[in-house]
């Protein structure tokens, strides 16, 4: 038994109706999405619902004090680098952007600046916003998105990979080098 | 408490009279207490009354979407006594974290939390990226929350990078000085773009306070009015819910 809450436009009532439902009657338009406002099914013997206070908040206070304890706890023993004042004349060799920023500068070192400093970032953040008007799938169940979950997949594994040889593996004049990870010597590994 | 449970001692109901015409109603003893205080607190208004159960589970939103506002939050308020110091000038910059550092009260640890919540906040907001990707969460109707969340996105990333030039050490003037570079290759007008990010041609005076006013208001302020659509959405669609 299904119930709809909110203005359905009053098709709820189909045994099974998840997400949106088209509106008898409203044939023309072609965006159901648009045609009905948000519609929520709510299955009763499935989708129990709870007061969000205090079974939400509770949850949410306890997160919050969770993550704040442990940066407290973090910024107790690690700080926050600090290098000599800045000074223009003398280049640190490697000159080495944010770690969020490393995947970029890796795909410099590989690709024609172009491609890896504007098409590449275009292409990632445009493509990233259309996705949901791409990606035309309805269906939630990992078993019917595979190509989606798999492309999505190797873009973050990639994308990971590229900050973690930014941060380790990358030396003097941005080369391949052990050093950060094995120690050197006379070195001291890591930044 | 309750606001008409008046005890006989005259200070004790003056109290609790101050006490209820702040919080109208008590603590959720039952549900309709409960309700009743989420619709008219302020702050719980975020939320709707109820929530489905299964869209609660911390297993579900991994409480990433929350915990970036969060960290948000602690940047805003750690980021704000930062202020009270640190003076956007190349000749002042560094000797004020400097202060931060060794002299002030509680400098040290204010400044270390404010950059490793910062940190943190990047790595939430990509995993709740992810989390939001993997569950579907971005299919109709949630198509454009998907797109206001990517560029929050880039604010978030934007945000953490005008604050890395900030303290004026070595590390910052040459990453910005490497992250800035990658702007000239733009085909069309690329070392114009870098000459107004910069405001000159290499990392100086007018880097540093154009990167400090992006920082502290203009990127903020951004981020601020987009959280609040995403989350007025968020409310509006409701959550997506369990698979
Ligand atoms: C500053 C960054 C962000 C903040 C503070 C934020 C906050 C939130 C919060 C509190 C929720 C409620 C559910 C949850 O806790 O997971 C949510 C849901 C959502 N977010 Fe974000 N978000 C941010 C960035 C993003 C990004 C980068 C995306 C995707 C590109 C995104 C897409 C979504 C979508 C589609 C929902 C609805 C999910 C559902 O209904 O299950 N958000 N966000």
């Amino acid at each position: 038994m299904a119930t709809v809450v909110g203005n359905g436009g009053g098709s709820g009532d189909r045994p099974g109706a998840r997400g949106r439902a088209t509106v008898p009657g409203r044939q023309g338009v072609t965006g159901p999405e648009l045609a009905t406002p948000p519609l929520v099914v709510r299955r009763r013997e499935e989708e129990e619902t709870v007061v969000t206070f205090p079974a939400l908040v509770y949850r949410e206070f306890l997160a919050a004090s969770a993550i704040t304890a442990f940066l407290m706890l973090v910024s107790t023993w690690v700080n926050a680098p600090l290098l000599q004042r800045a000074n223009t004349a003398i280049t640190p060799n490697p000159a080495k952007a944010p770690w969020y920023f490393l995947g970029l500068q890796e795909l410099l070192e590989r690709f024609p600046p172009v491609m890896a400093g504007v098409a590449f970032p275009t292409f990632v953040i445009v493509g990233m916003m259309l996705t949901p008007y791409i990606d035309k799938n309805p269906s939630r169940r990992p078993q019917d998105r595979k190509v989606a979950i798999v492309l999505m997949t190797i873009y973050i594994m990639l994308a990971v990979a590229f900050v973690v040889i930014g941060v380790f593996f990358r030396g003097t004049a941005f080369t391949w080098q052990w050093d950060r990870l094995l120690g050197h010597p006379g070195v001291h590994p890591g930044t | 408490m309750r606001a008409s449970g008046a005890g006989p001692n005259p200070l004790v109901r003056f109290a609790s009279q101050i006490w209820g015409s702040i919080f109208r109603h008590g603590l959720p003893s039952t549900d309709k207490v409960a309700a009743r205080t989420a619709l008219t607190n302020f702050f719980l208004h975020i939320h709707p009354v109820r929530v489905k159960k299964s869209a609660i589970r911390v297993s579900y939103t991994l409480c990433l979407g929350g915990l970036s506002f969060f960290l948000f939050i602690l940047l805003t308020i750690s980021g704000l006594f930062l202020m009270f110091y640190y003076i956007p000038s190349v000749d002042q910059a560094y000797q004020n974290i400097k202060d931060l550092q060794f002299v002030e009260t509680f400098g040290l640890v204010t400044r270390n939390l404010h950059r490793w919540a910062a940190h943190g906040m990047v790595i939430t907001v990509w995993l709740h990226m992810a989390r939001v990707f993997y569950q579907g969460s971005y299919k109709p109707p949630r198509e454009f929350n998907w797109a206001i969340g990517s560029i929050l996105l880039v604010v978030t990333l934007l945000l953490s990078f005008s604050g890395y030039l900030l303290p004026w050490d070595q590390l910052a003037v040459w990453a910005i000085t490497v992250g800035t570079n990658m702007a000239k290759y733009a085909p069309i007008g690329g070392p114009y773009t870098r000459y107004v990010m910069l405001g000159g041609r290499t990392v100086g005076q007018g880097a540093l306070i154009r990167f400090y006013v992006l920082h502290v208001v203009a990127l903020p302020l951004i981020g601020f009015i987009l959280m609040v659509i995403h989350f007025w959405r968020v409310r509006k669609d409701g959550f997506t819910g369990g698979l």
